[in-house]
């Protein structure tokens, strides 16, 4: 019926007057590269802004704090970019950081079989989501809501309502080894960005997971195999997400049940949307994610500079959020 | 009076490009100087090939979209339809083929939605039932009003939607190939329905491919031919094959190419394959290098078959073999690497992944030809998207262009290649050269010639005659979920002999 | 009308009513008339939320801007009436600021397509921050007698509680079967086309629909902190899964177009019997959870697949 859908009743969109191309290729490179330009945008904003953060210490700060969301960041914008969600990310940290409290000091496990079990816990429960919402085709947001509500349950019940700690050393030695002045956790995440750029990017299953994200159909039909792919993207979610459950207990020295929750959920939701990750599907990018981390955690450091109250960072994440998809939306009904 | 009820005056309607602008000065236009009129107690029987335009001329008179040039006239007097509300009010009612009622509300609800009436200020259930009940008993329908409408049969549905339409005080009927889904006796049904709204002075717009319906319902028919209008004539004068050889036309002398030979092994057999437990048993064959066309009028099935071989659609019996295989549950994944490749209907939504640029769509059915180790090797793609460009002509500053931006013709060129790359052994293709320009259509053409000069099986469906006759070395016509017939490319193959089987059957 | 066939699909939370009241005859202490009512006021926060949130599902959303709302009004109007303000105008205040939110909500999916789980997700978030950052993640209590009476006081013998979710639930049963807009509604969840083409302007009913649930949030929210003569900023987390759970047991349809009103204020009532049965059996509360989440999902499950096996058996012709 294409040439029934030809005959759309209003007339061809009005041309805006167009800038000239000069700044077009500007423009151009900037939306490609729009995460770059948020988070450079907002260092130096705060550099000139705001006292103390240009300082060598408070850069560092700064890549501490992002190391561990990024990497639970790096698992969101795969679920994004098919288009789907999980809500049960902040959840499964929880668990997984009381998992790895008592599999390390009450079982007193060696660290390598904590850090594989912690691991392999993250990779079941992405398993579950992913089939729920692939084969029993129950929308991504009520699967992960549901599963989040019985994770958050969970993790309450097994620890019991106490935290663990003063975990084991060696135990401990995973994320807080000290390298060239960083935590070993900083770089286990470059680590993980290292792998999953190269999934994303130079794998075949990174172009599966596009196409299937930009057009389920035309990938279907074109020998995409998208079940494995949708059940795929949700194992790995679970996986780093359990992996950032274990740094952080690692990095606080405590195993709570409380970690992460719902406010984390948002926050690497916030990061991977500033980085350029549709909620549409398809589009997304480690190195987006990274910088959209980047962007939010300084914006965290500005409010903790300042003085401002913590809370706010969380209002200032919905606002950002919010743009950010009124902008793309309005961005994505022009072409 | 003798004002027709209707009087619809030289319609024309342009085709627009992808830039949503009408292309004014072409000889191929959807509709040209269009005459049709209506008058009050008849039914006029509309009929034409697929794409000849009877769709888009009752959009016109449905205020759905509006003419580009030519007048429209109800009862002598120049209406401009805003919109299809316009339309209702000015007493045009349309029952769509796909019916246009909200599945979880009851009938009453569905008849009066947006008109619900009131007693003080609140809504009065028991009128509008009471409403509901009165229009359908007008039918001679005793449908209760409560009744949930996703319980309720095609035939019932439709019902209430001509309920509905009646309720607007409507004078003008226009119904899009009503007994598409209907049993024998619901047509009967519909029929004597149709004839009361005939001896209440309304004017009804029938269309229509089924001759023995247009035989016992019609007052006049109309045929239209590639956005013309052919020939009006009272129904004393129907004659199938005159009635054929008008929807039908010349075949048009264009030179297909024809360079390869078919060998006989065959690549795809079809045995019994039932679309629905209703339809007739498919059997159906496809040799390599050879070029065998589906034709058939739109919904008789050949999308529906195409899509059941390449186990997208589940079917109701029979079996595929493919390369002497069963692939009857195979899954269109293991199919392709099999060497079976599908290119669809609608390729914007199922033939291309708009987001991502030309390469990555050229390789998208072939991505382990492109990888070493899982991981894609940017110069063998580049490698291979440049080639395919090159062979079939597409014109793209770069393969890195999103292919999006591409025109229909380009679009299309890239789908193919997208096959092409993953050296299939079955072609189907399913209306490869719509919505294009004659140069790419001519293209298309030589690459489907060449194509089978390499031993590759094909399957083309077609509503262009002239094509599907011109490429096919054999050509099925299917009517109705079944075959009709079989016909061998030659020189005594015509377009009414296609036409024939697809409107009248074997 | 709608209501004979969504009373079929609510029959299950009928049923899991009578099992629990027949299964907690045998909790002691649970059929005690003093335990009901309890029952009842402890559910009537979930069921007025339920009120509201049916009508999103209804036309194909979901709101999960309650956790933040349940605490952000309450806040609001705490706070004001600590100040010094009148109990009448710092409830409004806070009812406004619920409504407000709603309306902000509808905004986003009527006029910016922003898919309606995001929307509310966000708002949800940002007013759970506001919470916190309002009294620096304090609580506030202390308030004044007249406040809490509606909490806790009765009428009659009924629960004021009790009262207000009945009113709720007759609002809003009223809104669907009795006025136009409630078919209109419908309509938009079933086939938003038929809708359009009838020139009903779906905004509208995005507007109102979303600044009606936010207004219930709001005063579920109120209810709640006067029934614990507290606002805790974290309040709202745990009804949040709590609505949505009674009005998926309600039978309110996640494709949207079917559901009735009555029928999730019973599936609130469920919910509210469980948990109070649960505690009276000394269930801990995550483990609820844990229950809760489960039934969700097999209920959405169950429910898609019903759909399919419909749509495949009307599929007969081509």
């Amino acid at each position: 019926m294409t040439l029934e859908a030809n005959q759309a009743r209003t007339a061809a969109p009005a041309q805006a007057g167009r800038p000239g191309p000069l700044l077009e290729r500007l423009g151009a490179l900037a939306g490609r590269n729009a995460s770059f330009v948020i988070f450079a945008s907002l260092a130096i904003l705060a550099a000139l802004t705001v006292g103390n953060f240009a300082s060598r210490d408070n850069l560092v700060i700064i890549l501490k704090q992002s190391a561990i969301p990024a990497v639970a960041c790096i698992g969101m914008t795969l679920v994004l970019m098919t288009g789907g969600i999980d809500l049960s990310l902040g959840y499964l940290v929880g668990l997984c950081s009381i998992l790895s409290g008592i599999l390390a000091k009450t079982l007193v496990l060696p660290a390598p079989v904590v850090l594989l079990a912690v691991l392999a816990a993250g990779a079941a429960i992405g398993l579950a989501n992913g089939l729920i919402t692939q084969y029993l085709r129950v929308p991504a947001f009520i699967t992960t809501l549901g599963t989040g509500y019985i994770l958050y349950g969970v993790a309450q019940i097994v620890s019991q309502g106490s935290i663990i700690n003063r975990l084991p050393r060696p135990f401990l030695a995973i994320g807080r080894t000290d390298l060239l002045g960083l935590p070993s956790a900083v770089f286990v995440a470059l680590g993980v960005a290292l792998v999953f750029q190269l999934l994303i990017g130079k794998a075949t299953f990174g172009r599966q997971l596009r196409a299937f994200g930009f057009s389920p159909a035309a990938a279907r039909l074109s020998g995409v195999p998208t079940a494995r792919v949708n059940v795929a993207v949700y194992t790995l979610c679970g996986t780093l997400a359990g992996l950032s459950g274990l740094l952080f207990t690692i990095r606080v020295n405590a195993a709570q049940p409380n970690m992460g929750g719902g406010v984390f959920t948002f926050e690497v939701v916030t990061a991977a949307i500033v980085g350029g990750t549709s909620l549409f599907g398809g589009v997304g990018s480690v190195v987006g994610s990274i910088f959209g981390v980047l962007s939010i955690k300084i914006i965290e450091n500005c409010i903790n500079l300042l003085g401002v109250s913590y809370h706010l960072y969380l209002a200032v994440q919905g606002a950002i959020i919010l743009v950010a998809i009124i902008v793309g939306n309005l961005t994505h009904r022009r072409e | 009076m003798n004002e027709p009820l209707v009087a619809m005056q030289d319609i024309t309607k342009f085709i627009y490009g992808a830039d949503g602008r009408p292309i004014r000065n072409t000889e191929v236009k959807i509709l040209d100087q269009v005459q049709f009129d209506l008058a009050a107690g008849e039914v006029h029987v509309l009929v034409g090939e697929n794409g000849a335009g009877k769709s888009t001329l009752m959009k016109i008179l449905g205020g759905i979209i509006p003419p580009d040039r030519g007048e429209l006239r109800i009862a002598g007097r120049r209406v401009d339809l805003a919109d299809a509300r316009h339309a209702r009010e000015q007493g045009i009612a349309f029952i769509h083929q796909e019916l246009n009622l909200c599945p979880n509300l009851d009938v009453g609800h569905n008849m009066f939605l947006g008109r619900e009436p009131r007693r003080r200020g609140l809504k009065d259930a028991a009128t509008l039932y009471e409403r509901s009940a009165a229009l359908l008993r007008a039918l001679s329908c005793d449908l209760d009003p409560r009744t949930p409408v996703a319980r309720l049969s095609t035939a019932q549905q439709q019902v209430v939607e001509i309920a509905k339409a009646m309720s607007f005080e409507s004078r003008v009927v226009i119904m899009d190939e009503p007994t598409a889904s209907l049993t024998k006796r619901e047509i009967d049904v519909l029929f004597e329905l149709i004839g009361r709204m005939r001896a209440d002075g309304l004017g009804i717009v029938y269309i229509s491919h089924r001759f023995e319906e247009i035989l016992a319902i019609g007052d006049r028919l109309s045929v239209l031919r590639d956005g013309r209008s052919v020939g009006t004539l009272p129904i004393r004068e129907f004659e199938p094959g005159k009635v054929i050889r008008m929807m039908a036309g010349h075949a048009v002398d264009v030179m297909y190419p024809r360079t390869h030979a078919v060998r006989p092994e065959p690549v795809l057999e079809v045995r019994g394959l039932r679309l629905t437990p209703r339809t007739p048993p498919i059997d159906l064959t496809v040799h390599a290098g050879e070029v065998v066309g589906l034709g058939g009028l739109v919904g008789s099935g050949r999308t529906e078959l195409a899509k059941s071989i390449f186990g997208v659609r589940p079917f109701a019996g029979g079996e595929v073999r493919y390369l002497g295989r069963k692939t009857t549950s195979w899954s269109p994944g293991r199919l392709i690497r099999a060497g079976m490749a599908y290119l669809t209907e609608d390729r914007k939504s199922e033939g291309l992944v708009l987001g991502m640029s030309i390469r990555e769509n050229l390789s998208l059915a072939s991505l382990g030809k492109v990888a070493r180790l899982g991981l894609l090797s940017r110069t063998l793609e580049q490698r291979a998207a440049a080639g395919f460009i090159r062979q079939l002509g597409i014109v793209a500053r770069s393969p890195e262009q999103p292919v999006a931006t591409l025109s229909g013709g380009n679009q299309q060129k890239c789908v193919l290649g997208k096959w092409l790359a993953a050296a299939p052994r079955l072609l189907i293709l399913d209306e490869p050269t719509r919505g294009i320009d004659v140069g790419a259509k001519a293209q298309i053409h030589k690459l489907i010639d060449e194509i089978a000069g390499t031993g590759v099986a094909i399957l083309t469906i077609s509503s262009e005659l002239p094509e599907l006759i011109g490429i096919s070395d054999r050509i099925y016509v299917m009517r109705q979920g079944g075959v009709a017939a079989e016909l061998a490319a030659g020189p005594e193959l015509t377009q009414e002999q296609i036409v024939g089987f697809a409107c009248l059957g074997a | 009308m709608v209501i004979p066939q969504a009373a079929r699909r609510g029959a299950l939370s009928l049923l899991l009513f009578a099992g629990f009241l027949a299964a907690g005859s045998g909790i002691p202490h649970f059929l005690d008339l003093s335990n009901l009512l309890n029952v009842v006021r402890q559910s009537s926060i979930i069921g007025i939320c339920a009120v509201g949130m049916t009508f999103v599902i209804i036309i194909k959303g979901i709101d999960l801007s309650l956790a933040g709302l349940l605490a952000f009004c309450p806040m609001i109007s705490g706070m004001l009436m600590l100040a010094g303000f009148g109990l009448v105008p710092s409830m409004a205040a806070g009812l406004l600021a619920g409504t407000v939110m709603g309306l902000f909500n509808g905004l986003m999916v009527a006029r910016l397509a922003v898919p309606a789980f995001i929307t509310t997700l966000v708002v949800g978030q940002i007013c759970s921050g506001l919470a916190l950052i309002v009294n620096g993640g304090r609580s506030i209590g202390a308030f004044p007698e007249r406040f809490v009476f509606i909490g806790n006081g009765s009428l009659a013998g009924i629960p004021l509680s009790d009262l207000i979710l009945i009113g709720f639930l007759a609002a809003g049963w009223f809104i669907q079967r009795m006025t136009a807009m409630g078919n209109h509604l419908h309509a938009l969840g079933g086939n938003e086309a038929v809708l359009r083409q009838e020139g009903i302007s779906a905004s509208r009913l995005q507007f109102f629909v979303f600044g009606f649930s936010g207004f219930c949030a709001a005063v579920a929210g109120l209810l709640l902190s006067a029934q614990l003569d507290t606002v805790h900023p974290t309040q709202g987390d745990a009804y949040q899964l709590d609505a949505i759970a009674a009005c998926i047991i309600g039978g309110v349809d996640l494709a949207g177009g079917r559901g009735s009103i009555p029928m999730a204020v019973m599936g609130a009532l469920v919910i509210g019997c469980l948990r109070n049965g649960l505690d009276l059996l000394g269930v801990h509360p995550f483990m609820q959870n844990v229950f809760i989440g489960s039934i969700i999902i097999l209920i959405v499950f169950l429910g898609g697949l019903v759909r399919r096996r419909q749509e495949l058996a009307t599929r007969g012709t081509l």
